[in-house]
């Protein structure tokens, strides 16, 4: 993304961010509380549409989309999200959850198909022997973890290249966080991986780039390595300190 | 200090329960009223009630209130899928794009047209469609009570609709859904409880409706009419006409006539309560 800058209705959130994400690797988003981390992944996934009173500038290139001037629901069938709060569909089974994805998806062409895609899918999410004799039950007879991973299968199911995680294991305990910071190492193979998180432990074990956002700017980015051992900014020497 | 608070406590408990039920005893004595009258009537008359024509005022035989019964079946038959199918679609365009001008002008016709008096509606009918039709029909009586139930309608569909956190419409956007693919297999799902009870609210409100149907429908008592263009009774207009009248014979169908009604909403309410499943989130 070059030059981006959001305003909602007249307070501006982000103000000219400029990011390179390279492909198949952990990026992750840290900043303080209001510093614009959610913005950032909302639009990338234009989900900054559903703000009322939302206006980006700038240009956003996402997997060869142009994805300012894109068709959103286009857009989206490449990108998995994941939210802070977990929201798997609670009418659905967690089956029925995670094969939605992959129907609207057109991933899976026959029963056979969708019923391994599920299976890869809450595989890749570490949540398949949890969950293999009980994919008829609902999400709320699942824990706050497994919900979430869940919603992880989720978006795997849509076979997406690019996976947008919004600080995913804030609510949940160290247990769940462990495995899904396991599944999110895993997948890098495959997927890229841009995650927003609070913390540096967390953004210590994962990532292999690093961008430091403060107060809607961009302050630092780099190799997750280099930016742990020599952050070059206060705002990020504090970040890491846990001072802010 | 501890057996005091749990004193208070229970004494707290009691005062609750016993204004609950000084609060319900007026609706459940109203009940039991109409059970009582009105199941006496129904059990004299037996099965005839159901497929029999009113008495004549001076009967001794309690006759039936089959022409009112299929009014009211036909009338309820032809205006609750308009008025559900309107109300979901007009909620479903207010909830989606609430600053539409459109969707802010059914708001606002949805709110003016509930507080319009329903013998209003029946007389504008009457103008509008009985007139040009050169009588009273099941029809037109129908059309009375979809303008009746439609406020109705929207307004339960659209709380139902905004019941629904917001979380889930992102987590339906995020898999690439469209709008439309959120509404239906999403939010009217998770909704699913909420917009039922809308469709039996609805419901009740057609098939409760008195006035509506004064300068519409065309009180046919004489025998069971099936056609729509043909003129209907329904049970709320029996019972409004029975009850006003001298006689004793129509008193006791009207209470016949009241307690069928009520049977039949409880009937609906219980097997929607059992079928349709809250969605736990």
């Amino acid at each position: 993304m070059s030059n981006v800058s959001v305003y909602i209705k007249s307070r501006q959130i982000l103000s000219r961010v400029t990011l390179k994400i390279p492909y198949n690797t952990v990026f992750v988003i840290m900043g303080p509380s209001g510093s614009g981390k959610t913005t950032l992944l909302r639009v990338i996934n234009r989900l900054i549409d559903l703000v009322e009173g939302a206006r980006i500038e700038g240009s956003v290139k996402v997997l060869g989309f142009d994805a300012l001037n894109s068709d959103p629901y286009e857009l989206r069938k490449h990108i998995g999200t994941v939210f802070q709060v977990p929201n798997p569909f609670p009418h659905l089974t967690i089956y029925e959850n995670v094969a939605i994805a992959a129907k609207i998806n057109g991933v899976a062409k026959s029963r056979k198909e969708l019923n391994d895609v599920v299976k890869w899918a809450l595989e890749k999410a570490m949540l398949w022997d949890e969950v293999r004799n009980r994919l008829h039950d609902h999400p709320h007879q699942l824990s706050g973890g497994q919900r979430q991973r869940l919603c992880l299968a989720r978006a795997l199911a849509m076979k997406p290249r690019l996976l947008l995680l919004d600080e995913p294991t804030a609510n949940i305990d160290p247990v769940n966080a462990r495995k899904l910071e396991e599944a999110i190492v895993s997948l890098k193979d495959e997927i890229t991986v841009v995650m927003v998180t609070h913390s540096p432990h967390q953004a210590a074990r994962v990532a292999d780039y690093v961008a430091v956002l403060y107060d809607g700017s961009v302050v630092e980015h780099g190799p997750a390595q280099q930016l742990f051992l020599r952050p070059s900014t206060e705002v990020a020497q504090k970040l890491l300190r846990g001072e802010m | 200090m501890y057996s005091w608070r749990k004193l208070r406590e229970k004494l707290f408990t009691g005062l609750v329960i016993a204004l609950s039920l000084l609060a319900i005893a007026p609706v459940l004595h109203l009940i039991a009223t109409v059970f009582v009258n009105g199941l006496t009537v129904i059990a004299e008359a037996g099965l005839g009630f159901f497929t029999g024509l009113p008495p004549t005022p001076l009967s001794r035989e309690l006759g039936g209130i089959a022409p009112s019964i299929a009014g009211t079946l036909i009338m309820t038959a032809l205006s609750l899928p308009s008025t559900v199918l309107l109300g979901l679609f007009a909620a479903i365009l207010t909830t989606e794009f609430p600053k539409n001008p459109l969707s802010v002008a059914i708001d606002a016709v949805a709110k003016s047209l509930a507080s319009i008096p329903t013998i209003a509606v029946s007389m504008i009918v009457y103008t509008l469609v009985v007139i040009p039709m050169r009588g009273f029909s099941a029809l037109a009586g129908a059309i009375a009570l979809t303008i009746i139930a439609l406020p109705y309608a929207y307004t339960y569909f659209s709380t139902a609709l905004r019941s629904v956190p917001s979380i889930y419409r992102e987590a339906a956007f995020a898999v690439a859904m469209s709008r439309w693919s959120t509404v239906t297999r999403v939010f009217i799902p998770i909704a699913r409880r909420s917009a039922v009870v809308g469709v039996l609210m609805t419901m009740a409100r057609v098939m409760g409706e008195t006035a509506a149907l004064l300068f519409t429908a065309g009180r046919f008592r004489a025998s069971v009419a099936l056609s729509p263009t043909a003129p209907a009774d329904s049970i709320p207009l029996l019972i409004f006409d029975y009850i006003l009248s001298p006689y004793t014979i129509w008193h006791r169908v009207a209470w016949g006539a009241t307690a069928l009604l009520l049977i039949a909403y409880m009937a609906v309410f219980i097997a929607t309560k059992l079928v349709v499943k809250e969605v736990k989130l």
